[in-house]
């Protein structure tokens, strides 16, 4: 890495070395390439060095080492993220939490358990799934992203229209703070004593410190699960069912949409049994108690039918849940059935806008020439719309990211989110300003000053460039600071 | 020291909003008058009375309505500041139904919210105890909670986003009006709880929920603590899902229900469709025959506001102190037991009841003579936060007499994560001006 002179960087391997044995530290190019980049490839940064720790006591040398060397560090889970957010922005260090995959403990009479951030969120569901619980926040990535990661980004998933998201499934957390400190933020108990620390600490994009040890709720299976699938012939039919859906009292544990172009492909990919010709499809999951789960049902049922729905299916028994389920999940996959590549968007919006909001993406993303699908949130209010393009035409990438920022400028207007669950990163440090005055981004500076004052932690997130403070209206293509300094490529 | 300069105060809220001399008995805590109680009709009043206060080193205590504003370290700072009152801004700023969310201004009591929101058929899942005077601000800043937390959760849980205006008058919107957001840091989380420390809540919005066709609350009787302890702990493992479950030691019970012969009860609360109430009622029933059950029967729905002060109003006249003990939902009923062990080893009686779900005790402590049993109450308090601890948890000494309370902290020892929100205050609040003294580790 240019920016570390040969001898430089062979006496800090040596220290990484020490530290965590030589199996512990990557520092060949060729090795380090694997962790160049997350799940959104638009972005791309080589660290120095990639370290791999299997304690906290580990994890707070290497940070003490870090800010020794005024060395920039940051953490790394499965690196399924989609906003560049575990990149190495300005180099220095990874440090991967994959080896700290651990249940520690789970502690059945309290409903919670003790895990290390590298373990994978499905794979806590597996380990008390035995004994009748489950860990609720539900990522489309589960079955690879960790519990670590999972708290940086403040991850959801489609049952958190229920549940709730990550934080609010976290009790507390053993953290190395930026200066190495090993400190517990919350602990067991559901009230903490002053500042709710845990509570900012989960969603802070790694920029407040490394989590190494989690104490987590897990939930009790709900006794009844009863999952439909109402089919549109159009769009803002849909749309209509899901403000129905709330508009009569009932509270479903998954609301998701699915367009045309989306069944189409996960059709094509893996034959789940969506009508190919519906123009939308909504997956609706009740669960909770045996008892009164037929009458909610059939109320959600009618009131897809009273928003125009031309058919309700009941999944009529634990294998066509799944293969419904397996649909939704395996969306983002499917897509390369239709398309060589996609950008995921993330967006909010009150419920209650569904129908223009749509209505608009399409006709956003129709006038930059490029196609969406849609598959995404719809009980929440969050968006997924996923363009479509081919990076090899030339100028169709740039369109994309133009056309993405006029859809965050969109969510925005009718007084939504630029991210519901993806997190800001760097893909979107420079929409802030879409929803943040400076006066609000100035209190989460100090907020940030006070667990890392330092910035070593994952600098360059979440926070816009000073050039974007002023300026209005949506930001079109131009290089990323990280790609004029040359420390990251779009490709 | 300047005086507060009154006039000037008038000039941005109007000659009404300022209280000062004996207007101010209202407001006076643990012995300290504030200089003056300002009482501003907009954010921009909030604002400019902030911005007037920090320019003149005055301090600032946020006041809703006043049901917590004896919480706290008793600390007289150099100077007693003004109260900032947020009653005037009382009003429901945005409901729409079909987000299943609103907003409404700080000084918005409670039960004027939850009427307004009832009126469309939905309501905010939060029942803190005096909602008549709990506003919306206050119960942000305290994160007080009542019995339906078990299935609702908290403040933490239900906060969207919020108006902030920050100890330099700044006016800052944290987190926003949807659902679901990650932009940025999760701010709202922040004031949550803060006591007023880190700026002031002007307004709040928040997630709904519809109003459930039928809510009931049955109240099951046992001989002993520890079985109804144990029905608790048969509950939330069973596949009932009550929407409150509060574990009352014999004591407390009998502030329940107006019975002489008082035992340990567990209150359940049920709520949903009509069918799926009557069925978990049978069920509870069936449950906890067994476990040493002698009678359930059902509550009058005034119940749950009583159910609040069930530990406090156990023997009618005040209690000497009130301590909310925080622990391992599993280990309510050993912490109870512990708790009026130490009280009567002492000499003291006392009451407790708890969210039993949750792990949260209320122990109230009563001595017939006051002064003369000072070291026997401290004591005992000491001994209680000693039980919390044991049990992985902390003790919060929510009201005393003063006496009591220069002796015994009110606030745990935050230990290493006091360092953390020590440096968040000083970044916030650099001038230590938003109710100095009063919070955790000297904040």
């Amino acid at each position: 890495m240019a920016t570390l002179t040969a001898a430089r960087k062979y006496a800090l391997q040596q220290d990484l070395e020490a530290i965590l044995g030589r199996g512990g530290v990557l520092a060949d190019p060729d090795e380090l390439i694997v962790y160049e980049s997350d799940g959104l490839t638009l972005f791309r940064a080589l660290a120095d060095f990639v370290v791999f720790p299997t304690s906290a006591e580990h994890v707070s040398a290497v940070v003490k080492l870090a800010n020794r060397e005024a060395l920039p560090f940051v953490a790394r889970g499965a690196g399924t993220g989609l906003s560049g957010g575990c990149l190495p922005a300005e180099g220095g260090i990874v440090i991967s939490l994959m080896r700290m995959n651990r249940v520690l403990e789970v502690d059945y009479d309290n409903q919670l358990a003790v895990v290390e951030p590298g373990l994978v969120n499905l794979h806590l569901s597996w380990a008390v799934g035995p004994r009748g619980y489950y860990y609720a926040p539900d990522p489309s990535s589960q079955q690879a992203c960790t519990i670590g990661g999972n708290i940086a980004n403040n991850s959801g998933g489609p049952h958190t229209l229920k549940y709730g998201v990550t934080t609010n499934h976290v009790l507390g957390l053993e953290v190395v703070m930026p200066d190495g400190e090993i400190v517990w933020l919350g602990g067991r108990t559901r009230d903490t004593l002053g500042y709710d620390l845990a509570g900012v600490f989960v969603g802070s994009e790694g920029t407040f410190g490394i989590a190494t040890k989690v104490v987590v709720r897990i939930l009790k299976k709900p006794p009844a699960v009863k999952t439909l699938l109402a089919v549109f012939d159009a769009v803002p039919q849909a749309s209509r069912a899901v403000s129905e859906i709330f508009a009569r009292g009932l509270v479903p544990a998954a609301v998701e949409m699915i367009d045309q172009l989306t069944i189409q492909a996960v059709e094509d990919a893996f034959g789940c049994g969506y009508p190919r010709d519906a123009a939308a499809a909504l997956l609706v999951e009740l669960d909770g108690l045996r008892v009164g789960i037929e009458t909610q049902a059939e109320q959600i049922a009618q009131a897809c039918r009273d928003a125009g729905a031309r058919e309700v299916r009941m999944a009529r028994d634990e294998a066509e849940r799944a293969l419904l389920w397996k649909g939704r999940k395996s969306a983002f996959g499917a897509y390369g059935r239709v398309s060589p590549a996609y950008m995921v968007m993330d967006g909010v919006i009150p419920r209650t806008k569904l129908p223009y909001v749509l209505e608009r993406v399409n006709a956003i993303v129709e006038a930059h020439g490029l196609r969406v699908g849609n598959v995404f949130h719809a009980g929440d209010g969050n968006l997924h719309p996923n363009i479509l393009y081919d990076p090899r035409k030339p100028g169709e990438e740039a369109r994309v990211v133009e056309a993405g920022a006029q859809i965050m400028k969109l969510c925005a207007e009718v007084g939504g989110s630029i991210s519901g669950e993806h997190g800001i990163g760097l893909e979107k440090a420079d929409f802030m300003p879409f929803i943040f005055s400076a006066a609000d981004l100035a209190l989460m500076q100090r907020l940030k000053n006070a667990f890392n004052p330092s910035g070593l932690c994952n600098p360059g997130k979440v926070f816009p460039t000073k050039k974007s403070c002023v300026e209005v209206g949506p930001v079109a293509y131009r290089p990323h600071p990280i790609e004029e300094k040359g420390l990251a490529q779009r490709f | 020291m300047l005086a507060v300069p009154l006039d000037k105060l008038r000039a941005i809220v109007g000659p009404a909003g300022v209280l000062s001399g004996v207007e101010l008995s209202p407001f006076v805590v643990e012995g300290r008058t504030p200089e003056a109680a300002v009482f501003p009709g907009s954010l921009d009043e909030v604002r400019a009375v902030v911005e007037l206060a920090a320019g003149a080193e005055i301090p600032i205590v946020a006041w809703g309505g006043g049901t917590a504003a004896a919480v706290g370290t008793p600390i007289a700072p150099a100077r007693p500041g003004i109260v900032l009152g947020l009653g005037r801004l009382n009003r429901l700023v945005e409901h729409e139904p079909g987000d299943l969310t609103a907003t409404a201004e700080a000084g918005t009591t409670v039960a004027a919210l939850q009427t307004a929101l009832r009126a469309r058929g939905q309501w905010l899942s939060l029942d803190p105890p005096e909602p008549d005077r709990a506003t919306l601000g206050g119960v942000m800043a305290a994160n007080a909670s009542g019995p339906r937390r078990h299935l609702y959760g908290t403040a933490r849980d239900l906060v969207i986003g919020m108006t902030i205006v920050t100890a330099d008058g700044a006016v800052v919107r944290a987190g926003g009006k949807v659902v679901k957001n990650v932009a940025g840091y999760d701010l709202p989380k922040l004031f949550v709880g803060s006591y007023g420390t880190l700026g002031i809540v002007v307004d709040v919005t928040v997630k709904l929920r519809p109003v459930p066709d039928q809510e009931r609350l049955v109240g099951v009787r046992f001989e002993r603590l520890k079985d109804a302890a144990a029905a608790a702990r048969a509950v939330t493992a069973s596949d009932l899902i009550p929407n409150a479950l509060e574990l009352l030691d014999a004591e407390a019970a009998r502030a329940l229900e107006a019975t002489s012969t008082a035992a340990p009860t567990l209150v359940v609360g049920f709520d949903g469709l009509g069918e799926q109430v009557d069925w978990q009622c049978a069920e509870l029933a069936t449950l906890l025959g067994p476990v040493g059950a002698v009678g359930v029967q059902p509550l009058s729905a005034e119940t749950w506001v009583r159910l609040a002060h069930a530990a406090p109003a156990a023997f009618g006249g005040a209690p000497a102190a009130l301590m909310r003990l925080s622990v391992l939902p599993a280990q309510v009923g050993e912490v109870m037991d512990q708790a009026a062990v130490a009280a009567r080893a002492r000499g003291l009686a006392c009451a407790c009841s708890a969210h039993a779900g949750v792990g949260v005790v209320i122990a109230a402590l009563f001595s017939d003579h006051e002064s003369q049993e000072l070291t026997r109450v401290v004591a005992t308090l000491a001994d209680w936060r000693g039980i919390a601890r044991g049990s992985g948890g902390h003790a919060v000494l929510e009201s005393a007499p003063l006496a009591v309370k220069s002796q015994v902290p009110a606030w745990d020892d935050a230990g290493a994560a006091g360092r953390i929100m020590q440096r968040i205050k000083a970044q916030l609040d650099p001038r230590n001006l938003l109710n100095p003294g009063r919070f955790v580790a000297g904040i």
